[in-house]
């Protein structure tokens, strides 16, 4: 069988991205990184355990006043300030700025860039790969958590919708942050830092503070889409349920996926039209 | 160089192509005609060739003036690599693939379906010999190895053009022996190929078609032997074994094509603005047995070395 | 006559003495450093704070309606703690890169192949981030001290704060080494530069997100010394004279830093050969 082009003689846009979704699978899966992804959402599974096999034993100091924090309610503090406050960003900045960069500084950008494809296939392609990478890892480890921190104190099928809420929010963040910081890091030559401060910087002051600036931040569409209440662990979060004022959860996820595909489509265009110069 | 009615397209055309790096100037104002076949790029490190390479390559896009490959702009055109096999200077590669996978891999961007990849990647990895190596980690490799990989998957796809940075580095003598015959078979079979380096006897063995480089500027293109022939600046250079040196030496003095001679052991080096004029009168001089035998009659500058050196100067 | 041998000499003129070695990498990592701008920038940035708390004083010592804004000792603590962004920012900026760029390039070898120690090449690698890292902390606390006597005109607050000045230096001190040598060993573990900062970054920010999940689980802040950052601010108060932020001793918190430290360097003297054998 012979190759399958387009019109134009390429590969058309889909498969190409489809084939270096392929390529790039592989290496991210089976690279460093992974060993950090895995520590990053092995914390909260090896915390969870703790916690259980501590609370199990009744030990002094895992409780509130006499009182054991209900299996639910610390799932959705885990949820929120670990995964989708912190492990999700910066699974989305670790790896969406790298896309391009990683195969830039590495010098394998060539490979791709002069083959029969879009260069914007090869963005897509490494973008899937990404969230499949991100998504095949952390969506089971939160499982896991629900799986041992939810039962004492809290009925499984109660709350099992909320687990399925959870594990589409958290994918969606990894889709969304993703999809921005790919398009940080095609734009930019030092996407890293823009991304950490937009992450760690921008999003908690801006989110506690009140006004439109807050749609200015992912966090913004995601808290509204959060099914545990939100924790008052600290004076940000305290500030930040002051001034909540969320969206409906249909504005959410549609403000969402106009994000996520609005900053891929860019990422694309930017990588179609900027030229990659080579350290010797 | 003459381009005739009859003459084919060129396969590379740029039109007064620059390239600059901020303040850097990498190439400058080249405007040239490759023509099908083997040519080669020819020039020191730091001359432009690699810039050049990547600008008909689509890599970077031209600062000014235009680049067309196979009578295409290249910039942002990924259906002509379909037709185009690039082998890059840069060492790198996905390790942990296997050298299969990793040309299959790519041959899969180019359209093909798993089998056909698979088939192709594996035809190629013989070609250039890895064969038994095919299943193995790249990262395993040694440098010979993965030079000869590049190659692969620049040939893998059967183009018609393909576009070689250094592609002999790192190969031993073997290696390279095949590397230049493949190069030169490749032109034989009608495709077309432009070949960098700045090993200038290597680039002899591949062709005579060549394109001068230096200073992000083209110094000359064409046949090496037309080329030396336009310099007729630069005096030629004939060294002669005779058993009579001194008096050939004063029977070629009595023209006026002799600029200069010098006497070595049992030899006499002369310089000449007009060689044609001079071998014909060598030749009889030879002939009547006037100045006694002659034994060898040598030229160091008919080839790429003393051309690259009067240009480069 | 005499003829002079104009054949190669060894070098006869002065050399410096062993140990000053790590002086030369400092600068030259320095000198690259400032070349960029973006940098440049952030540092100029980072005293912006000064600026504004210069300011504050200046408008405290002279308007008695702005007598509220009076600096405490609390007013330095708190400039250092602010200072935190821009030590975060310029620790991933410039630190990342320090070993992993070297790594990357095969320069261990060519480093270590030279009269240079690995502790020369590891303190002159220090030097570049700890000095810049002082820039934006001990030098303008130390600059606001100066200012606030300027513009009260008298001692007073000096008198009244003696351990001012050493406990911004302590303090100051004891954050840019602890970091320093946290982010040398990160950088000393891998090539990629992006690679450190996400693995600095979740360091410092995942302890602290930890934290904050046990003090929901626990109700108080027992186990603050988790978070290096809280390691941190727990000494800074202690150090100021000032409450304590976490349930936690201080004296648990300086062993933390300090085990950190120590593990750092553990690191360090691992990772940095020139030699890196591959199974």
């Amino acid at each position: 069988m012979g190759p399958r082009t387009g019109l134009d003689g390429r590969t058309p846009f889909w498969t190409a991205a489809v084939r270096v979704f392929d390529l790039s699978l592989g290496e991210m899966l089976w690279s460093r990184r992974t060993i950090l992804l895995l520590l990053l959402v092995g914390a909260p599974v090896v915390l969870a355990i703790a916690i259980r096999l501590l609370q199990a034993f009744g030990l002094p100091g895992m409780q509130v006043q006499g009182v054991r924090v209900a299996g639910p309610d610390l799932f959705g503090v885990i949820i929120w300030v670990l995964f989708i406050r912190f492990v999700v960003p910066v699974l989305g900045v670790f790896y969406g700025t790298a896309l391009i960069a990683d195969e830039v500084d590495d010098r394998t950008i060539t490979y791709l860039f002069t083959r029969p494809i879009p260069r914007g296939a090869v963005l897509v392609g490494k973008y899937l790969a990404y969230l499949a990478c991100t998504a095949l890892i952390t969506l089971p480890a939160v499982a896991v958590v629900y799986f041992v921190i939810v039962p004492p104190g809290g009925s499984i099928a109660a709350t099992f919708p909320k687990l399925v809420v959870d594990l589409g929010l958290i994918a969606a963040g990894l889709a969304v942050y993703g999809s921005l910081f790919a398009f940080i890091g095609a734009w930019l030559n030092r996407p890293l830092i823009v991304g950490l401060v937009f992450a760690f910087g921008w999003e908690p002051i801006v989110m506690a503070v009140p006004g439109y600036l807050r749609h200015l931040t992912i966090a913004y569409y995601l808290q509204a889409l959060v099914p545990q209440a939100m924790p008052q662990d600290s004076t940000v979060s305290l500030l930040q349920s002051l001034f909540r004022d969320l969206p409906t959860p249909a504005t959410s996820l549609v403000s969402l996926a106009v994000i996520g595909v609005g900053f891929l489509i860019l990422a694309a265009r930017v990588v179609s039209s900027r030229e990659y110069v080579l350290e010797p | 160089m003459s381009t005739t009615a009859a003459a084919p397209a060129a396969v590379i055309q740029t039109e007064r192509l620059s390239k600059w790096y901020g303040q850097v100037i990498g190439l400058n104002d080249v405007t040239v005609a490759v023509p099908p076949g083997v040519t080669g790029l020819l020039g020191p490190n730091g001359a432009g060739k690699s810039t050049f390479l990547k600008l008909i390559t689509g890599q970077l896009r031209p600062s000014q003036g235009t680049v067309r490959v196979l009578g295409e702009p290249i910039w942002n055109r990924p259906a002509l690599f379909r037709r185009i096999g690039f082998c890059p200077e840069q060492d790198a590669f996905y390790d942990r693939m296997t050298g299969l996978d990793w040309v299959a891999a790519l041959l899969r961007l180019n359209g093909l379906d798993e089998p056909a990849s698979r088939e192709a990647a594996a035809r190629a990895l013989e070609v250039v010999q890895l064969t038994d190596a095919a299943g193995r980690k790249i990262g395993g490799y040694s440098k010979g190895m993965r030079q000869r990989l590049k190659l692969a998957q620049a040939i893998a796809h059967d183009p018609e053009l393909l576009v070689l940075d250094e592609p002999l580095s790192g190969l031993d003598p073997i290696a390279r022996r095949h590397a230049i015959r493949l190069i030169r078979d490749w032109g034989r079979n009608g495709r077309s190929l432009i070949v960098s380096s700045h090993v200038l006897h290597e680039v002899e063995m591949m062709t005579s078609d060549i394109l001068l480089i230096n200073n992000g500027r083209i110094l000359a293109e064409g046949n090496v032997h037309q080329i030396r022939d336009l310099i007729d600046e630069h005096p030629h250079t004939v060294h002669i074994r005779a058993d009579q040196p001194r008096g050939l030496a004063r029977l070629l003095l009595a023209a006026d094509d002799v600029l200069s001679l010098k006497f070595g052991d049992g030899s006499v080096t002369v310089e000449t603005a007009k060689p044609d004029v001079f071998y014909g009168r060598l030749t009889a001089l030879a002939a009547s047995g006037e100045a006694g035998p002659i034994h060898e009659v040598t030229s160091p500058d008919d080839n790429l070395q003393a051309v690259f050196r009067y240009l480069v100067k | 006559m005499a003829i002079h041998d104009q054949g190669y000499r060894r070098y006869g003129g002065h050399r410096e003495p062993h140990g000053t070695a790590w002086t030369v990498i400092a600068m030259a990592g320095l000198r690259a450093v400032f070349r960029r701008r973006a940098l440049l920038a952030v540092l100029l940035f980072a005293w912006a704070p000064f600026f504004v708390r210069a300011v504050q004083i200046y408008a405290a010592a002279n308007f008695p309606q702005a007598k509220f804004l009076a600096p405490t000792a609390d007013t330095f603590r708190q400039f250092l703690q602010q200072q935190g962004i821009f030590v975060f920012v310029v620790s991933v900026f410039v630190g990342a890169g320090l070993i992993a760029n070297d790594r990357r390039a095969n320069a261990l070898q060519l480093y270590l192949s030279k009269p240079l120690t690995r502790a020369d090449y590891v303190a002159g690698k220090a030097a570049i981030l700890a000095s810049l890292l002082l820039f934006v902390t001990w030098v303008p606390a130390l600059l606001l001290l100066v200012v606030q006597m300027a513009f009260a005109g008298n001692l007073t607050f000096l008198r009244d704060h003696l351990y001012l000045f050493p406990a911004v230096t302590v303090f100051a001190f004891l954050e840019v080494t602890m970091i320093t040598f946290a982010m040398l060993a990160l950088s000393s573990l891998s090539r990629n530069s992006r690679f450190v900062g996400i693995m600095y970054t979740a360091f410092l920010f995942f302890s602290q997100a930890i934290v904050a999940v046990l003090a929901v689980v626990t109700g108080g802040t027992s186990l603050s010394w988790i978070s290096f950052s809280a390691d941190l601010t727990q000494i800074g108060d202690a150090i100021f004279h000032l409450p304590l932020h976490y349930d936690m001793p201080w004296p648990v918190a300086l062993l933390m830093v300090l085990g950190l430290m120590a593990a750092s360097c553990g690191v360090l003297a691992w990772r940095v050969r020139g030699v890196e054998v591959v199974t």
